[in-house]
């Protein structure tokens, strides 16, 4: 900014410099330039106690977990005990719904996986601008349109009058039920997840050199053998990384498995959400949340400790 | 290079994921142009009744303002929260970082379902349950990390040395910051920030968790009506999102480029 010289009243001082200098000078009453190395952690500072908050929450869900509902009363009672858990170990129920949610999450790891290799392979090899892309938009696009929108749509296809159905009695089938079974919910998961799997691995597919897979064909391997012993493993970090993304947040969804399963094929969240809201049982609902935080954390943890952080490590970069 | 088997094997999986990923939002937008009173495909001639009756309907029309609501709110707190905290984790040697980016990322760690429940109690203990700021709130939370890593790898290309020179030209810290660093990361703050207003439209199961009957969001009032009835005014919302995901990977791919999520890092 020049300089601006007012005639009669000589220099002037810009409104603008005098409000800046007095912010500046507030700034140094309130955190004088000594404290300069505590800057970042002031900053740093919201971040914290915003995520602070989840901690929180879980310290209230680990305490009312400890009051078992007083049927009496229908409100926690008042001591503390470990009766909740037992309740949950020993009924046959939750075994069934932790185990459904632990296989869905592998098999919906197993074939996400499965395609989203060749989608990120395709996606970062092709030459062809347009085609990539497509592809991309094709990747996006679900991912902001949201879950319920995209089960619902998933919902009008697998109906018993959907598409798939209409296009089954083309060649003379029968319609079948297809929804609220255990596949369907599988289904769902697999076409929710495949964005973040193919988001994961395509980095890692990124980093490998062309060249090596050239070279590898030119020793005379075939596509499957250069796949299998370049490719593949060069791309492991991708792999871990996507597979930690889709098991978690499988094993602990909940709208698909509602809506595509319609009651009959719950996972843990679905069971969770029960007891808060139908069952009204706090206590055990608090209780079965924290089972869910540990075997997540668990699964997280052998996963990392056979195979490293994969590409997680990136996740904030330094 | 890509021999021809390899070509048709991968090329026919890939289409199979086109298939899977796009149809369902091909037919909703297609169902909610149809004539007819049931969900037909194809549809049963064409008609904007389902768009009249959404514009008419009270309940969606309230929902969809609280959901804007919703967002704002998630916007106003986790802007000036996710920018601070992403330019502080690159530009200031921070103590314990790694232990901090575990920390900071536990709103991905920690299942939503235990997110919600927690803050759900937490909220109910302090008697805030039944506003909106507090959903808005939960949202910028769940998503915080988004914004963080969208800021602070803008503020790892930006030159250091820009700050010193603004410093030694005389500006003072709060210049420096608002004419210098700012600027410098504000291609991070937009990308952060369109992400994570799309991601509190749809959001959906903290909102479940903390909203009642009378601050039900959009997405929350879609699942409600899904399960009792499914007619063509849900398609008719549904393509309302779809519009707005549309718009958004428009925009993203003006600010950024979408290629720039395959690159290595």
């Amino acid at each position: 900014m020049p300089f601006e010289q007012d005639k009669e009243h000589g220099f002037r001082y810009l409104l603008r410099w005098r409000t800046m200098d007095f912010l500046e000078a507030i700034l140094d009453r309130l955190w004088p330039r000594r404290l300069a190395r505590f800057t970042g952690w002031l900053m740093m500072l919201p971040a914290l106690l915003l995520v602070g908050l989840l901690v929180i929450g879980l310290f209230q869900i680990a305490e009312s977990s400890l009051h078992t509902l007083d049927r009496s009363t229908f409100r926690p009672s008042e001591d503390f005990t470990l009766q909740n858990y037992r309740t949950i170990l020993d009924s046959a129920t939750y075994s069934w719904v932790l185990l459904r949610s632990v296989l869905g999450a592998a098999l919906t790891v197993v074939f996400t996986l499965l395609l989203a290799f060749p989608f990120a392979y395709i996606l970062v090899r092709t030459e062809n601008a347009p085609v990539r892309k497509v592809l991309l938009v094709t990747l996006f696009l679900p991912f902001f349109i949201g879950q319920v929108v995209r089960a619902y749509g998933l919902l009008i296809i697998l109906g018993t009058n959907g598409m798939v159905n209409q296009g089954l009695g083309l060649v003379g089938i029968e319609p079948i039920r297809l929804l609220f079974s255990f596949p369907a919910v599988v289904f769902g998961e697999v076409q929710y997840m495949l964005p973040f799997a193919v988001l994961m691995l395509a980095p890692a597919l990124t980093a490998i050199p062309r060249e090596i897979e050239i070279a590898a064909s030119s020793l005379g391997a075939n596509w499957l053998r250069s796949l299998w012993y370049i490719t593949l493993p060069m791309a492991k970090p991708g792999f871990v990384g996507a597979g930690l993304v889709v098991g978690t947040l499988t094993l602990t969804d909940f709208a698909i498995p509602v809506m595509l399963g319609g009651g009959s094929q719950d996972f843990i969240a679905n069971a969770i959400y029960d007891q808060f809201f139908r069952t009204a049982d706090q206590g055990l609902g608090a209780a079965l949340s924290l089972v869910l935080v540990a075997v997540g954390s668990a699964f997280v943890g052998i996963v990392v400790a056979v195979f490293g952080v994969g590409t997680l490590s990136m996740g904030i970069k330094k | 290079m890509i021999s021809p088997s390899q070509k048709r094997i991968f090329w026919s999986l890939v289409w199979f994921s086109v298939l899977i990923l796009s149809l369902p939002t091909i037919i909703v937008v297609g169902a909610s142009f149809t004539a007819g009173n049931i969900i037909s495909f194809p549809p049963d001639g064409f008609s904007l009744k389902w768009y009249e009756k959404i514009a008419l309907a009270r309940d969606l029309r309230h929902a969809f303002v609280r959901s804007l609501i919703v967002s704002i709110i998630c916007l106003a707190v986790s802007l000036p929260v996710g920018t601070l905290a992403g330019i502080a984790l690159t530009r200031y040697r921070l103590r314990f970082a790694s232990a901090l980016q575990i920390y900071l990322l536990l709103p991905f760690t920690i299942p939503l379902i235990g997110s919600g429940i927690g803050m759900m109690l937490l909220f109910g203990s302090w008697g805030i349950l039944g506003n909106l700021w507090p959903v808005g709130t939960a949202v910028a939370v769940i998503n915080l990390p988004f914004i963080i890593w969208s800021v602070s790898s803008s503020a790892a290309v930006l030159d250091q040395d820009l700050e010193l020179a603004a410093a030694n030209c005389g500006a003072g810290r709060i210049e420096t910051f608002l004419h210098v660093t700012l600027p410098g990361v504000m291609p991070g703050v937009i990308t952060g920030g369109l992400l994570m207003f799309v991601l509190a439209m749809t959001e959906f199961l903290v909102s479940l968790l903390l909203t009642d009957a009378r601050t039900v969001t959009l997405p929350v009032q879609i699942y409600n009506n899904v399960r009792s009835i499914i007619t063509p005014d849900l398609a008719a919302v549904s393509s309302v999102f779809v519009v707005i995901a549309l718009a958004a990977v428009w925009l993203l791919d003006r600010l950024v480029g979408l290629e720039i999520f395959l690159k290595s890092k």
